[in-house]
C-alpha cells in the first residue's frame, strides 16, 4: 500500500442546519484512502460515516454543508471546486453505491438506459455503444444473460439483482474511488456475502479504492484492510484490521465488539452492553463524546478532548485511558436453562402441517390469476413451556407468515395450530378474542408500531382496556409495574412515543406484549432495526424477563447469531417448508441440512481470522418464485448435492440426534 | 395490455348502465310520465292516458327501461320540451364548444402546473416558493364565478383589453378565429385548475426529489437540469395523470358557469337555462354524459398510468 493516498480528508466538518437546530454532522475528521485497498468506516447510526461519503460528493441533504476542512482528491480539493467541475468527477472518478437498491433505481427508466447513463455523460459515448458497453459492466457484476435484462425496469428485478445494478452504474465508468454506503444492508446474508465477495473481486480486476460504509462489524472484519470507527462525529479510532479486532485502544470499539451477541457466545451470559444513547449532535458534551457512556472515563475525559494519537502511526485512538485488546466475556449471570431438561417441559404450541397460501391476481377471474403464493407449505413445531423457538430464513421464507398465523393475525389455508387444548385456527369471535390475551406479538419498526397520537400510558394500557381486565386503578398500577420492569421511569405513561429513542420503543413494544400475560410472545425482528449498543440493551431484557416469568418466546430473525443468543431451539425455513430444526449447537455446528450450512456459513462473523478463513461453499444464487416453487426439495435448485432423487420426492424430516430433525435427501451426515 | 383494455372497459359499460338504472329509477319515482307537464295540469285523465299509452309510459317498467337504453345508445335523448329540438341535436351542436373549452385549459393548465410544481419542489422554502403557494392558495379559496367576474371587471371594464362575452360563433373553427374572445373564459378554467394540480405536483415532486434514485442520478455527475427532466419530471407527473382524469367531468361543471357568466354555447349553458326551464330531457343527458365522463376519465388516467408507469401490473 506504498505511495500516494489517492482520497485525503483533513479535519472536514459538515454542518446540518435544521429549522431550530445547528447539528454537527461530522466534526474533524481526518482519513486517506491508498489506490487499491478496502476502507471501512464503522459506527452506529447518526455517527456521521454515511455524512462523510455525502460530503466527499457534495451530495448532503437540504441544509446541509461543508464548514470546513480539506478534500483532496488527485491534486485538488473537491471543496473548492466549482459545481460543473465536481459533477465530472462524480460517477467518473469517484462513484457512490447506496443502501437502497429500491429506491436507488429510477423505477420508470429501464436499466440499460440508467447503467448507459454516466458512459453518455462522461465518455461522451453514442447510444448503441454505451448500451454495449452496460451488456459488458452489467456481465462484470454477475447479472445474468445482460443482453435481455437491458428492458427491464428495477421492479422486475430481485433485491441482490438490483444491488448489482446499481454497482454497475457507479462502475460503468470505471471510478478510481468507490464510495459504497452499507451496500448489503438491505440483502439478505446470502446475497450479502455475494455482493461483498463481488466487490472485492471487482477492486481487484479495476484497482479502484473502497470506502466500505457499515454498521456491521462482521462485514468490515472480512472485506477492509484498515478500519476508521466513527462515534458521534469524530473518527475514535482507525487501524489496520487485524489489529483493530485484537488490539484496539478506545473503549467504544472494545464495548462495540463485546456487545454483539457470536455465535459461539453462551447463551446463558448477558450481552456486554453500553448504558445510556449516543450524545445529540446539535449540542455535543465537551472532551470526550463518549465520556458519558464510558465505564473507564474520568473528570479530565469529560472536560478534555481526547486527540487522535498513538505509538504507531497506522494505529491512533482518540482517548486518555487507552485499552488493549479486547473486553473479557464476564461471566455466567443468568440461570442457565438446561435444554436436557426441556424435553419434559409440557408442549404449549403443537403446529401440524400448517399451510398459508395467499392468491396472485383478481379473484373475480381465476382463469387469468397466475396461481397463489406458498407462503407456508405444511410446517409442523413443537414448542414447549419456557423455552424460546428460533424462526430463521432468507426474506421469503414464510417465517413470518407462520408467526402471524400463530398469534392469529392468519388463518392458516390447512392444518391445525394448536395452543394447549385449543386449535387457534377454528377459533372465532369471543373465543378468539380471549384467546388472544396468550398471544401476543412484538413487532419489528419500534416507529411505525407505536399509535403516534396515543401517550404511552394508553398504548399500555389499551390492551388491559379491550379484554375488560381490571378496573381504572389496577390497571394503571399494572402499567407502572411493567414499565419499571422494562426500564423505563414512570413518568413515561404521559409521554408520546416520539419522545423516547428506537431503544426504548422497542423496550415499549415488549411491554404491550407482556402486560397481559401472554402464554407465547412473537418477536418479529426485535431487533433487527435497533444501533448495535442498543441491541444488547434490548436482547438482554428479553431474557430476563423471560427467565423472571418463565415466558415463551418465538423468535423470528434474518440475523442468525441473535437466534442463536436468544434461541434453546432453532426452526431454519426455507420457501415455506421446515427444512431443519434443533438445538443452537446442531444448527450451528452440526447442520444436516446443506442450506442450513451454507446459510451459517454466509453469516458474517466480527473476527478477521475467522471471517478470512471461510472455506465453505456458501449459498449461491437466488431465491426461486414462492408462486411456483421448485418440485421435491424445494432447495435443489441452488443445492451442490442435488439429485435427481430431490426434484422427484419431497424429503421428510428425519431425526438426527435428539430434537434434532432434518428434511434433505443427501445430508451432511448419517441420520440417527 | 389489449385485454386489459378491452376488460376495464367492459367493466366501464357495466358501471355506465348501473347510472342508467339508477337514473331511471330516481326519475320514475318522482316524475313516472311527463304528460301533464306537457299536456298541462287542466289536461283529463283520458287525455294523459292516451299520452302515456302513445309514449309508451303505461308499459311495464323493464321494458320503459330497455326502450331507455336502446335510445341512449342510438344517441335518442327525446325533444327538449321548450327548445323544439330533439336534445341530441342540441349536444352535438353545443358540445363541440365544450370540448374546446375546457380541453384548452386542461391542456394549458398542465403545461403550467407540472414545472411551476417542480419548480416551487426544487426551490422549496424560498420566496419563490412560498409566493406561488401563497398565490395558488388565494385562488383556489375563490369560487370560480368570482374568479370570471374578477377577470371581467380587470381585463375588459377596466382595462378594456378584452371582450367580456365569449366568442358567439357556430362552429368550432369560429371560436377558434375569434381567440381573442377567448382568453378570459379558459383563463378562468386554466387559474382554478392550476392551483389545485401545482399543489400536488409539488409534494409529488417533493416525494420523489427525497428518493435515493434522485442522489444516484447527481452521484453520476448528471447536472442538475439533466436530473430534473430525465430522472424527476416523469417520476412526480405520475399523480396528475390521475388528477387529470378525474377532472374531465369537473370541467364540464365549471364549464356550466364559466359559460353562463361568459354567455358561451356549450353544453354548461344548454344545462343551465334547462334548469330554469324545468326542460327534463335536457337534464337528464347531461346527468348521462356526466357519469359517462367520470367513467371515460377513470378510465383513460388507468391506462395512461399504466403506459407511463411500469411498475403497474396488468390485471
Amino acid at each position: 500500500m506504498a505511495g500516494e493516498p489517492i482520497l485525503e480528508i483533513r479535519n472536514l466538518r459538515t454542518e446540518i442546519e435544521l429549522t431550530s437546530t445547528v447539528v454537527h454532522a461530522v466534526d474533524g475528521v481526518d482519513l486517506y484512502l491508498n489506490p487499491g485497498e478496502t476502507l471501512g468506516v464503522v459506527g452506529e447510526s447518526g455517527c456521521g460515516k454515511s455524512m462523510t461519503g455525502l460530503s466527499i460528493m457534495r451530495l448532503l441533504p437540504p441544509g446541509g454543508r461543508v464548514v470546513g476542512g480539506e478534500i483532496n482528491f488527485a491534486g485538488r480539493n473537491l471543496i473548492e471546486l466549482g459545481d460543473d467541475e465536481l459533477r465530472r468527477i462524480r460517477g467518473n472518478d469517484i462513484a457512490m453505491v447506496f443502501q437502497d437498491s429500491l429506491t436507488a433505481l429510477n423505477p420508470t427508466m429501464t436499466i440499460g438506459r440508467q447503467v448507459a447513463e454516466p458512459l453518455r455523460l462522461h465518455r461522451h459515448m453514442a447510444k448503441a455503444q454505451a448500451m454495449a458497453r452496460a451488456v459488458e459492466v452489467l456481465d462484470l457484476v454477475g447479472i445474468p444473460r445482460p443482453t435481455e435484462r437491458l428492458d427491464d425496469y428495477p421492479h422486475q428485478l430481485s433485491g441482490g439483482l438490483r444491488q448489482r445494478v446499481l454497482i454497475a452504474m457507479a462502475l460503468a465508468c470505471e471510478p478510481k474511488v468507490l464510495i459504497a454506503d452499507e451496500p448489503t444492508t438491505a440483502l439478505d446474508v446470502t446475497i450479502q456475502a455475494q455482493i461483498l465477495e463481488l466487490l472485492d473481486r471487482l477492486k481487484a480486476e479495476l484497482g479502484m479504492a473502497v470506502m466500505l460504509i457499515t454498521h456491521d462489524m462482521g462485514v468490515v472484519a472480512g472485506r477492509a484492510d484498515r478500519i476508521n470507527v466513527m462515534y458521534a462525529g469524530k473518527i475514535v479510532e482507525t487501524s489496520g484490521t487485524r489489529e483493530l479486532f485484537e488490539h484496539m485502544h478506545h473503549p467504544y470499539t472494545q464495548a462495540l465488539l463485546a456487545s454483539i451477541p457470536q455465535l459461539d457466545q453462551d447463551t446463558s451470559t448477558r450481552l456486554f452492553s453500553i448504558p445510556g444513547i449516543p450524545p445529540d449532535l446539535a449540542d455535543p458534551p465537551p472532551g470526550c463524546r463518549f465520556a458519558p457512556r464510558c465505564r473507564l472515563a474520568t473528570d479530565h475525559c469529560r472536560s478534555n478532548e481526547p486527540p487522535l494519537s498513538g505509538v504507531t502511526p497506522g494505529h491512533l485512538a482518540a482517548c486518555w485511558y487507552p485499552v488493549d485488546g479486547p473486553l473479557e466475556r464476564p461471566p455466567a449471570e443468568l440461570p442457565s436453562q438446561a435444554i436436557a431438561a426441556n424435553g419434559s417441559r409440557p408442549v404449549l404450541l403443537e403446529i401440524t402441517d400448517a399451510v398459508r397460501e395467499f392468491p396472485v391476481g383478481n379473484p373475480l377471474l381465476p382463469f387469468l390469476s397466475p396461481g397463489s403464493v406458498k407462503a407456508v407449505s405444511g410446517v409442523s413445531l413443537v414448542v414447549r413451556e419456557g423455552e424460546t423457538y428460533g424462526l430463521v430464513g432468507e426474506s421469503g421464507c414464510g417465517k413470518t407468515t407462520l408467526g402471524r398465523m400463530i398469534v392469529a393475525l392468519e388463518k392458516p389455508d390447512g392444518g391445525k395450530l394448536r395452543l394447549k387444548d385449543t386449535d387457534i385456527a377454528t377459533l372465532r369471535g369471543g373465543r378468539l378474542r380471549r384467546t388472544r390475551r396468550d398471544l401476543q406479538m412484538m413487532f419489528q419498526d419500534p416507529y411505525a408500531s407505536l399509535d403516534p397520537r396515543m401517550r404511552v400510558g394508553n398504548i399500555l394500557s389499551e390492551p388491559l382496556v379491550v379484554q375488560g381486565i381490571g378496573d381504572r386503578r389496577s390497571r394503571n398500577a399494572r402499567v407502572a409495574e411493567l414499565l419499571n420492569e422494562v426500564g423505563l421511569p414512570p413518568n413515561s405513561v404521559d409521554r408520546f412515543p416520539h419522545e423516547f429513542s428506537g431503544g426504548q420503543r422497542q423496550r415499549i413494544g415488549l411491554a404491550r406484549a407482556l402486560i397481559l400475560n401472554p402464554a407465547v410472545i412473537v418477536a418479529d425482528e426485535p431487533v433487527s432495526a435497533l444501533d448495535v449498543s442498543i441491541r444488547s440493551q434490548v436482547l438482554n431484557l428479553m431474557k430476563r424477563l423471560q427467565a423472571e416469568h418463565n415466558l415463551t418466546y418465538i423468535v423470528i430473525s434474518h440475523d442468525l447469531a441473535v437466534v442463536k443468543y436468544l434461541s434453546d431451539r432453532i426452526g431454519v425455513m426455507y420457501l415455506g417448508r421446515l427444512v431443519e430444526s434443533g438445538s443452537g449447537d446442531d444448527i450451528y455446528n452440526r447442520p444436516a441440512h446443506p442450506y442450513t450450512a451454507g446459510l451459517v456459513a454466509t453469516i458474517p462473523i466480527p473476527d478477521p481470522s475467522l471471517e478470512r478463513g471461510k472455506q465453505i461453499a456458501a449459498v449461491r444464487g437466488e431465491l426461486p418464485s414462492s408462486i411456483n416453487p421448485p418440485s421435491g426439495c424445494r432447495f435443489r435448485t441452488r443445492c451442490p448435492r442435488a439429485q435427481q432423487k430431490c426434484a422427484d420426492e419431497v424429503p421428510a424430516l428425519r431425526p438426527f440426534g435428539p430434537a434434532h430433525l432434518a428434511a434433505c435427501h443427501f445430508p451432511l451426515q448419517e441420520p440417527a | 395490455m389489449i385485454t386489459y383494455i378491452l376488460r376495464r372497459t367492459a367493466t366501464a359499460v357495466i358501471v355506465v348502465i348501473g347510472v342508467m338504472l339508477a337514473i331511471f329509477a330516481a326519475l320514475h319515482l318522482v316524475y313516472p310520465s311527463p304528460a301533464r307537464a306537457v299536456l298541462g295540469l287542466k289536461a283529463t285523465p283520458q287525455a294523459v292516458a292516451a299520452f302515456n299509452h302513445t309514449h309508451g309510459y303505461d308499459r311495464p317498467l323493464w321494458h320503459q327501461f330497455l326502450t331507455y337504453i336502446n335510445q341512449t345508445v342510438h344517441l335518442n335523448f327525446g325533444e327538449s320540451l321548450k327548445q323544439n329540438q330533439s336534445v341530441g341535436q342540441l349536444f352535438k351542436e353545443n358540445a363541440g364548444r365544450s370540448a374546446l373549452l375546457s380541453g384548452v385549459a386542461l391542456v394549458i393548465a398542465v403545461l403550467i402546473a407540472v414545472p411551476l410544481g417542480i419548480a416551487q419542489a426544487v426551490k422549496r422554502n424560498s420566496i419563490f416558493d412560498y409566493t406561488a403557494t401563497g398565490v395558488s392558495f388565494f385562488l383556489y379559496s375563490w369560487p370560480i364565478f368570482f374568479v370570471c367576474l374578477v377577470l371581467i371587471a380587470v381585463f375588459s371594464l377596466k382595462l378594456n383589453w378584452l371582450p367580456f362575452e365569449a366568442s358567439q360563433a357556430t362552429s368550432v373553427f369560429g371560436v377558434v378565429r375569434d381567440a381573442k374572445s377567448m382568453i378570459l373564459p379558459v383563463s378562468a378554467l386554466v387559474i382554478v385548475s392550476v392551483a389545485a394540480f401545482s399543489r400536488y405536483m409539488r409534494s409529488s415532486a417533493l416525494d420523489n426529489l427525497a428518493q435515493d434514485y434522485i442522489k444516484v442520478a447527481r452521484a453520476k455527475g448528471l447536472s442538475e437540469r439533466s436530473v430534473l427532466f430525465r430522472h424527476l419530471t416523469r417520476n412526480s407527473s405520475l399523480p396528475i395523470i390521475t388528477l387529470v382524469g378525474l377532472s374531465l367531468p369537473d370541467l364540464l361543471a365549471g364549464n356550466l358557469i364559466v359559460e353562463s357568466v361568459f354567455n358561451y354555447q356549450g353544453l354548461g349553458l344548454l344545462f343551465f337555462t334547462a334548469l330554469g326551464n324545468e326542460d327534463y330531457p335536457i337534464l337528464l343527458a347531461y346527468t348521462l354524459v356526466g357519469a359517462i365522463l367520470v367513467v371515460i376519465g377513470n378510465l383513460v388516467a388507468d391506462i395512461a398510468l399504466t403506459l407511463a408507469d411500469p411498475r403497474i401490473r396488468l390485471i
